[in-house]
């Protein structure tokens, strides 16, 4: 019993529980207050709070917020923060028909 | 290879013996015990070394499957897994018991492995001059004439079948290799959405759009990064353990996508 749940630990390694949700924001306050090439970490987490990030060890890190798209669905806010702390970068990627359906 | 492997165990386990039995083997070292054997080891086989025989099924199985991606070629190609691997001048060979045959490694780390009918019958090794735990291993099935920075999904999914039949992808553990293998068969990683086969960009990556036709998607967040969940305890068990800011995992199972399926990247630096 002992060795399966060892295994069982150990083969978690590259798999994934589900994803887990980033936090839920107003889109329009969001698209409003986040500027890429301005924006910075210390504002983000001031105006929405944290949110799920993965942190690399280039010192980039992609955070995901999420707005409410209607139909219990949500769209991804995707943004690429510099090492600075600076937005790099930002995306929506709206839900799609295809997508499963809302958790 | 069997012998060889029962050898290595041996010296491995020497020291151990060496420490139950002092006296013995001091009497076999002394200068006047009169002539002292020797052997010459050539190579140890490592117990998760990519065996020859499975990589030639990888092959096979690429030549079964073409019609996913008709007009590509099949390469391997070896990748950093440990942070401090050194990826350049990188030596491999396929070793059996009689027989060593020298593979050919490309600038991109990026091989063809000749077939060789003795290596095969001696179920030979494929041995790298870099420790195994310290690089992964890719079948790499690219479609020629791409857009830079995008993939074909067709391409994708052989990768896929390819590098399970191959048996490519690192394990955690050799010691729970077994286990590993029993619960993914080709068709059961390529085929299922929680296969989690991952596929590596040449750079750090932001975002990966789907294209068929009219049809335009954007791979959600967890389909990116390994899932977005590794946390620094569990990356020395995943092979993009250096390669989490390029890894993603493509709709593979998917069939409505279809083979020519674009994708394409964003990388977190665009190009200057």
């Amino acid at each position: 019993m002992r060795l399966v749940l060892i295994s069982a630990v150990l083969l978690a390694g590259c798999a994934t529980n589900g994803p887990e949700p980033g936090k839920v924001v107003a889109q329009d306050r969001f698209e409003q207050l986040v500027v890429p090439g301005r924006t910075t970490k210390a504002e983000l987490l001031a105006a929405f709070g944290e949110t799920k990030a993965v942190v690399f060890d280039s010192g980039y890190e992609a955070w995901l917020y999420e707005s409410d798209a209607g139909g219990g669905r949500h769209a991804e806010l995707v943004l690429l923060l510099g090492p600075d702390g600076i937005v790099r970068k930002m995306r929506r990627r709206p839900p799609y028909p295809t997508d499963p359906p809302p958790r | 290879m069997r012998a060889r492997g029962l050898l290595t165990a041996v010296l491995v386990c020497a020291p151990l013996l060496g420490g139950l039995v002092p006296s013995a083997l001091a009497q076999q070292t002394t200068p006047d015990s009169g002539p002292v054997q020797s052997i010459t080891v050539t190579s140890t086989r490592d117990p998760v070394d990519k065996s020859y025989r499975k990589m030639i099924r990888g092959m096979e199985r690429f030549e079964r499957e073409h019609a996913l991606a008709p007009q590509a070629a099949l390469r391997f190609r070896l990748l950093p897994r440990s942070p401090n691997v050194n990826m350049h001048g990188i030596t491999l060979k396929v070793v059996g018991d009689h027989i060593t045959v020298p593979v050919p490694v490309a600038e991109d780390n990026s091989f063809v492995l000749p077939r060789n009918e003795q290596a095969l019958r001696e179920d030979a090794a494929v041995l790298a001059n870099r420790k195994t735990t310290s690089m992964t291993w890719r079948a790499v099935v690219m479609t020629p004439g791409l857009p830079p920075g995008t993939r074909r999904l067709g391409d994708l999914r052989l990768e896929c079948l390819v590098g399970m039949e191959a048996g490519l992808v690192s394990n955690s553990s050799p010691l729970f290799g077994w286990i590993s293998n029993a619960l993914t068969t080709p068709e059961e990683v390529c085929n299922n959405p929680d296969g989690n086969f991952l596929f590596f960009t040449e750079r750090p990556l932001f975002s990966v759009t789907l294209q068929s036709g009219n049809r335009i998607e954007i791979l959600p967040f967890h389909m990116l990064y390994a899932g977005g969940d590794q946390t620094r305890d569990m990356l020395p068990y995943c092979d993009c353990q250096v390669l989490l800011d390029r890894t993603y995992y493509a709709p593979i199972w998917d069939r409505s996508w279809p083979d020519d399926t674009l994708v394409s990247f964003e990388y977190m630096e665009d190009p200057q």
